[in-house]
């Protein structure tokens, strides 16, 4: 017997909708399903009340000219499901710095040739993980996860990064952990393993799930700014978009500086503005000065 | 000639012809094809039906009996075989006929015969061709024959003691499930010193052995020779009568003038060259469906008693709504594991769900509660003798998990445990919900009140 409670009636209905009632249960998280439940559809749960609203634009769009039509996948619906859950109930704000690139440039280049020899490539990228690894040590609150009652904040003595990685079918974010613990040869090489076979498709369920926060970085693509959506239960997610070598004053002079654009979404909930600012302003002299990596 | 349809159902008993108006009234363009003159197959003609006739003859008579002790004497019954037999067939046909009426009204095409599959969509019946688009198979089970006993027409089956051609002396019946209790119950109460041989230990096997028991005293005391964990041996069949040789818990030789064999029922699924149109049979005549009721061939559903254990009307009838929806294109499935069993003995042994024993055997947390008949205020004013109501429940969430009651009008009594099983109602849904007084309803309230110590009758 199923574990689910659920009348004939409503074990009915639910066929006739085509829902799996013990998903529905497992994702509502309880035993007792009645008539409501069904009635407020499935896996967009959460999402209930943009449902409704997104009625409104329910058009025949043929009627103004050609087009043609697919299926959107069920990966592209869970992704939509939680990120339209993400954006509905998490009060977010957007925080927007840069970082001195120079520093991290000139060591990258330097241990460009050792990382080769290692057969590992030495990007950027690894640099940011590290130096928001070494940031999250110093702010707690950032590496943690609200329960979904708002009642308990939990505070996460380990450091996993994610990464959000474009793929062909959708975003996929693999989690490297422990990231406070590793070297920077190592977190180049495990990002660029990861970023591979999130391609392929070839990522398992635990390398996936668990992240002090995701970086999103769309650096290699471009941009000036854009403000991400956090992927809860993580609180923060860091964006980047490209660096630009632009003219810093230094007092006395104009200097060419690769300044990256960081954006960092946050939960206002746990997180508020100052503290935001601070945690940046920590990141980006973390990064304008790598020796701040080693300690 | 060849004539085709949307559906054809093979087998007109409950499950047949349920599933045959119900896919006509869906629109679908229905044959049904069936072998007896009348519908309604085994049930209606030598089944269910014809036996409960039987059986209010016998509870009549028995209630007169006791009704010495209350003062008023009916005298000894005078016993009127054929116009018995003649009322009972009455009942029988009028309802048939009122099958074909149903049938008539719905325009569903009654074809007289044994159907033959040809292929997935082509079967024969009588060397005609019918096409279908979708099948049903419902050609139901008839009793297994033992093997090794005598040919001899003093031996019958359930069928043959429903035809009620005499009333012997002696009988001993071969069984002791409910095919076998229930013709106890009314050759017993027809004169016949009846015995009842039983190769378990437990009559109506499956029951809750605390609910069996006060059946098997009942019906001891009522002069019936139960003899549990015994086996036949040997049959002769002499001049004299039929004679069984027993061993185990009796030991010895029992003789009757009339055996009736009731050890089961057996399959029908391969008396249809169902193979031909490519559908799985199992040895044991039993032909595999999903929950949705179709076989291996997409197209060919099966439903009732071919489909396997319990074999009983009320889940044929489900499955042929089931099988001509989901034929008609509905998302129907029989999404239920609660089939309701009850011996339409004197009295009633009713049960539903998980039993005591399979909740132990499957290691499921639970806890019984019950409430004796003898304390029952409706029961006693009623005549009523030894009874139980009796319910199994989650301790953690007071949910019912199964439900036996022994007692006057048992098999009516369930329905409401059966609702509430598949409610998900808990001991509290039932103990707050108004039991009229004096009723026996209320001893399903007793129960779930002497579980939650709210209980002032006991």
């Amino acid at each position: 017997m199923s574990t689910v409670i659920a009348s004939p009636s409503v074990r009915a209905a639910a066929r006739r909708q085509g829902v799996n009632i013990n998903e529905l249960a497992r994702i509502l998280d309880r035993q007792h399903i009645t008539l409501d439940d069904l009635n407020t559809k499935t896996d967009q749960a959460p999402t209930a009340g943009t449902q409704a609203m997104s009625q409104y634009w329910d058009v025949d769009h043929a009627q103004y000219g050609k087009l043609s039509q697919s299926e959107t996948s069920k990966f592209d619906r869970i992704a939509a499901a939680n990120l339209s859950a993400a954006n509905a109930l998490i009060p977010q704000v957007t925080h927007h710095d840069e970082a001195d690139l120079s520093a991290v440039e000139a060591l990258r280049a330097k241990l460009k040739p050792e990382a080769l020899a290692q057969g590992v490539k030495l990007t950027t990228l690894a640099f940011f993980v590290k130096a928001l690894a070494v940031t999250l040590k110093q702010f707690p609150k950032f590496n943690a996860s609200l329960s979904p009652d708002g009642e308990t904040l939990f505070m996460k003595e380990y450091v996993h990064i994610g990464i959000a990685v474009d793929t062909d079918f959708g975003l996929m974010v693999p989690v490297l952990r422990d990231v406070d613990t590793k070297g920077i040869l190592q977190i180049a090489s495990e990002i660029s393993d990861l970023a591979n076979r999130a391609k392929n498709r070839k990522i398992g369920p635990s390398e996936m799930g668990g992240a002090s926060m995701t970086i999103s970085n769309l650096g290699g693509i471009g941009g000036t700014a854009f403000t991400p959506i956090v992927n809860p239960p993580e609180v923060a997610i860091l964006g980047i978009t490209r660096t630009r070598v632009t003219p810093v004053w230094n007092g006395s002079d104009f200097e060419p500086t690769p300044l990256a654009p960081l954006d960092m979404s946050y939960d206002h909930r746990v997180i508020n503005g100052a503290d935001a600012a601070k945690f940046m302003a920590t990141l980006s002299k973390t990064l304008a000065d790598p020796r701040f990596l080693l300690v | 000639m060849t004539s085709s349809v949307d559906l054809v159902v093979i087998g007109a008993g409950p499950g047949g012809y349920a599933c045959a108006f119900r896919a006509a009234d869906l629109g679908m363009k229905v044959a049904l094809v069936e072998p007896r003159a009348q519908l309604g197959g085994v049930c209606l003609n030598e089944g269910c039906i014809p036996s409960k006739a039987l059986l209010h003859g016998a509870e009549i008579i028995k209630e007169a009996h006791h009704m010495r002790d209350w003062g008023l004497d009916f005298g000894q019954p005078k016993i009127d075989l054929d116009r018995l037999r003649g009322k009972k067939d009455e009942i029988v046909s009028a309802l048939t006929q009122g099958l074909a009426g149903l049938a008539k009204r719905r325009k569903v095409e009654t074809i007289s015969g044994y159907a033959k599959f040809k292929g997935p969509n082509e079967l024969s019946v009588n060397g005609e061709s019918l096409i279908f688009e979708k099948a049903v198979i419902a050609a139901g089970s008839e009793p297994i024959a033992l093997p090794g006993w005598p040919e001899d027409d003093r031996i019958w089956n359930s069928t043959g003691a429903l035809e009620l051609r005499t009333i012997p002396d002696q009988l001993v019946i071969v069984g002791g499930g409910i095919i076998g209790l229930e013709m106890a119950t009314v050759y017993a109460a027809l004169g016949s010193e009846v015995s009842i041989v039983e190769m378990s230990p437990q009559i109506a096997g499956t029951a809750d052995a605390e609910c069996a028991a006060i059946l098997h005293q009942t019906l001891q005391s009522e002069g019936i020779a139960l003899h549990t964990n015994t086996r036949v041996t040997r049959v002769q069949a002499t001049p004299e009568g039929i004679e069984l040789s027993c061993e185990g818990q009796f030991e010895g030789t029992l003789r009757a003038d009339n055996v009736i064999q009731a050890v089961g029922r057996r399959a029908n699924g391969n008396k249809l060259d169902a193979h031909l149109a490519g559908v799985e049979v199992m040895e044991n005549g039993i032909i595999p469906v999903d929950e949705q009721c179709r076989t291996n061939v997409s197209n060919i559903f099966a439903i009732g008693d071919l489909t396997g254990n319990p074999m009983l009307a009320h889940r044929a009838t489900h499955q042929g709504h089931v099988a001509a929806e989901v034929a008609a294109g509905h998302p129907a499935a029989l999404d239920t594991q609660l089939i309701p069993s009850v011996a339409y003995t004197q009295p009633e042994l009713a049960w539903v769900g998980l039993t005591l024993a399979e909740a132990k055997a499957n290691g499921v947390v639970h806890k019984t509660t019950s409430f004796p008949w003898a304390a029952s205020g409706r029961n006693l004013a009623s005549g009523g003798g030894n009874g139980l109501t009796k319910l199994i429940y989650c301790p953690d969430t007071h949910r019912i998990l199964g439900a036996s009651i022994v007692g006057k009008g048992a098999g009516e009594l369930l329905a409401e445990l059966v609702l509430a099983i598949e409610m998900s109602a808990t001991l509290e849904d039932i103990a707050l919900t108004v039991h009229a007084h004096p009723t026996l309803s209320e001893t399903i309230a007793f129960s779930a009140e002497r579980a939650l110590g709210t209980l002032t009758d006991l």
